[in-house]
């Protein structure tokens, strides 16, 4: 049974170690436990009551929980944790403009390097816009301080003008941008350029081989199945 | 609630704005704004000019000072309802813009003031006939070219009826006929007995069309008094200090001796008290 | 040489032209000013001038614009784009917004025309001297303030070292010294041999700054000559084109029987 578990806990002790490493790990920890915990808690409860089993540990009105029950729910948590944590780490130590113009360097394509990226800033880009449009909204009275009758009232004043000045510059800015010759085909030279190191080379290396080997060992059956 | 006979209708003292930890944008500004004046706040970007107003409907809270609007404190009170007495124009009509129509536009502001009925259409009617969009009640803003989306977010404003206007940078982006028409709201404002004050960047502008200027830099008021003394022979130096050039005609009359000539009326007028001969 | 000859546009899915016959020739070294009131066309003739239109909008062009004794039909919008650029008033606009630093986002257009790395950078930093941006060059581009964005703007088009400039309101947002340093880079462009063409409402501006001027309105050229002749036109009133400061008060000090020399004069000694 112990085996169902080891694999995953490896691996999640070795991502809160790097993580601390990184000076991350309790940021690490709490943003796994907020990705993971609503669908444990639902993979939780359907298993442990649902899952087909002959020892019965406690009775919770119709349902039995069974031990099969409660260690299939484990298995999968720690399979949940395993991966939040890997994704976790990966998302909070990689500043998503370098990752971007690096897999540009690496052959994405240019127009896609831009999509990404101009996703990234939107969010900003509409704050900034949203702000702007409160300020001259409230200057005409809108009230945006008061009853919560008000502030939905308020709702198209706000949101209405964030919209369609987006709508309306959408043409004037892919002007703008052809103009600086976006879309020309073929590569460009970035001025970016992450920096790597041999030892990075040699980790990604080995992982890339260990994937492999997992993959390989799960196959050929050798890996414990989940009950 | 109102200011008594006499009080300024605006007033900061000792106004101290910093921003998020930065600059001080502004530096201990004493302003002091009488009923039915109209006043020109003029002076580089970056000198405070948009934070000093921002102040006077409370969009902007000091960080140090008090600012009076209407002889109360705005502490305390509410945009929304600093608004009934100052109404601020925005520069870019485009951030504000929502309503199907030019008439639901202008009707967006009084209405948020509480005017309904026959005083609403009253108040948006007469703001179109101001700004000139009268024919266009039932356009869609969008529709309407950017100097009269301008005029329409100054309309929005003016129907709003406040005792104050304040406008910001009202005649970037207009062509000739769009200043003149900025020019007629602002006499008919005073006319009214409003107070208006702008933020502009054209001197010649500001020389005819307001009776007071004032000049910022770095956060501070450096020069304030009528066109002519702003723009006087002495004033240039300081105007210089801050990059700003008195216009043409003031130019001219003090190199022919006339005193300060802040406008072409004032330099013709001058010169008209010589004979051509002399 | 920047040639459009007999242009007529219409907009995609639009039934009327609203650009008629246009000629206009844009010499090497020259700065031509184009001045009218609001929905006149200006914007348009910007758009067809660059080759935008049709090339990147659609809609349908008669006539023909010819780029260094090039045709421009049937050229794609990044091969025009390593001969002229257009800029609009609105920095907002002209923002790519997938820039991190002010230097990244003006290093952008040599960038994407395949330059290698040290050009790009070299003209980076031509660009933000040009217009004195050196403070600014870490500054997240969507923190700046309106002025600062279209300054940014223009030195974004700058860097891209094209032969051929056309700027619509480039000064719209700019103070007073803003808009001095504006012309003093443009001077300095075309007396490098950079043909401009700039759409403006400040007169005065143009007024230093450019060798001839245009009017347009209605989608027609009404005038078209040196800027003192057509600066002096009084039918620049009619078209609600305001003349610049020296050629209205020379009119009104000779109207009022005064001797309209001082004028130049005045402008002459500057301010002390």
């Amino acid at each position: 049974m112990i085996g169902g578990y080891l694999g995953p806990l490896v691996i999640v002790a070795i991502v809160i170690a790097s993580a601390s490493v990184a000076g991350v790990a309790g940021r690490l920890v709490r943003l796994s436990l907020l990705l993971t915990l609503p669908i444990a808690i639902s993979v939780v409860l359907v298993s442990v009551f649902t899952r087909a089993g002959t020892h019965v540990v406690f009775t919770i009105g119709p349902f039995d929980a069974t031990t099969e029950g409660i260690d299939f729910a484990g298995q999968t948590l720690v399979r949940l944790l395993a991966i939040s944590t890997s994704i976790g780490l990966f998302g909070i130590t990689t500043d998503p403009r370098s990752f971007v113009l690096d897999l540009e360097r690496r052959r994405l394509s240019p127009r896609f390097a831009f999509v990404a990226l101009a996703t990234l800033e939107a969010v900003p880009a509409m704050v900034e816009r949203a702000s702007v449009i409160a300020a001259a909204q409230r200057a005409r009275g809108l009230d945006t301080e008061g009853s919560i009758r008000a502030r939905i009232r308020g709702l198209l004043p706000l949101a209405g003008p964030v919209v369609l000045s987006s709508l309306t510059e959408v043409e004037e800015r892919s002007l703008a941008l052809e103009v600086r010759a976006f879309g020309r085909p073929g590569r460009r030279e970035l001025l970016w350029r992450m920096p790597d190191s041999r030892t990075q080379l040699a980790v990604r290396g080995a992982l890339l081989l260990a994937l492999v080997a997992t993959i390989v060992a799960r196959i050929t059956g050798t890996f414990p199945q989940l009950p | 609630m109102t200011a008594a006979p006499g009080e300024p209708i605006l007033r900061t003292e000792g106004l101290v704005h910093v921003y998020a930890g930065e600059t001080r944008a502004l530096d201990g500004v004493d302003l002091s704004v009488a009923k039915g004046e109209r006043l020109a706040i003029v002076g580089q970007n970056g000198s405070g000019k948009s934070t000093l107003v921002r102040h006077f409907n409370g969009l902007l809270r000091p960080t140090e000072g008090r600012v009076l609007v209407d002889g109360d404190d705005a502490a305390g009170r509410r945009v929304a309802h600093l608004s009934a007495t100052v109404g601020l124009a925005f520069q870019d009509p485009d951030r504000q813009i929502f309503a199907p129509t030019v008439k639901a536009e202008v009707a967006f502001g009084p209405r948020n003031l509480g005017r309904r009925g026959s005083e609403l259409d009253a108040a948006v009617a007469d703001a179109l006939r101001a700004t000139g969009l009268d024919r266009d009640a039932g356009t869609n803003p969008y529709d309407l070219g950017y100097s009269r989306r301008k005029l329409l977010a100054l309309a929005s404003i003016l129907a709003m009826g406040t005792p104050v206007v304040v406008l910001d940078e009202p005649t970037t982006g207009q062509d000739a006929r769009g200043v003149d028409r900025v020019r007629q709201i602002v006499g008919e404002l005073a006319a009214r007995g409003r107070t208006v004050v702008a933020i502009s960047h054209d001197m010649r502008f500001v020389a005819e069309t307001f009776d007071r200027v004032v000049v910022m830099r770095d956060g501070r008021i450096v020069l304030d008094g009528t066109p002519a003394e702003a723009f006087a022979e002495t004033a240039w130096p300081m105007l210089a200090s801050t990059f700003l050039e008195p216009p043409l005609a003031a130019r001219i009359g003090a190199r022919l001796g006339l005193g300060s000539t802040p406008s072409d009326e004032a330099l013709l007028f001058r010169m008209g008290k010589r004979l051509p001969t002399d | 040489m920047l040639h459009l000859s007999g242009a007529s546009y219409r907009y995609a899915g639009y039934s009327k032209e609203v650009l008629h016959e246009i000629d206009l020739v844009l010499g090497d070294g020259e700065i031509v000013g184009l001045v009218g009131p609001n929905e006149s066309g200006k914007s348009t003739l910007c758009l067809v001038a660059s080759g935008l239109a049709p090339a990147s909008i659609g809609g349908s062009l008669r006539g023909t614009l010819t780029l260094d004794g090039q045709p421009t039909a049937g050229l794609s919008t990044y091969a025009l784009a390593e001969r002229v650029v257009v800029g609009f008033q609105n920095p907002n606009t002209q923002r790519s917004g997938i820039a991190a630093t002010v230097f990244e986002e003006i290093a952008l257009g040599p960038m994407n025309l395949g330059l290698p790395v040290a050009e790009t950078v070299r003209r980076t930093h031509e660009a933000i001297a040009r217009l004195r941006l050196e403070a600014l060059v870490r500054r997240d581009p969507l923190r700046l303030s309106g002025g600062q964005a279209q300054l940014v703007g223009i030195a974004s088009l700058l860097a891209m070292r094209p032969r051929h400039i056309i700027l619509d309101e480039p000064t719209a947002q700019l103070d007073p010294a803003g808009t001095r340093l504006v012309g003093d880079a443009l001077r300095a462009l075309a007396a490098e041999g950079t043909s401009l063409l700039i759409a403006e409402h400040k007169t005065d501006l143009l007024d230093g700054l450019c060798t001839r001027i245009i009017a347009i309105d209605d989608g027609r050229i009404v005038l078209d000559g040196p800027t003192a002749t057509i600066f002096d036109d009084p039918r620049l009133a009619e078209l609600g084109v305001e003349a610049p400061s020296r050629a209205r008060l020379s009119r009104a000090l000779a109207d009022g029987g005064f001797d309209p020399s001082v004028v130049g004069a005045a402008l002459a000694g500057g301010v002390a």
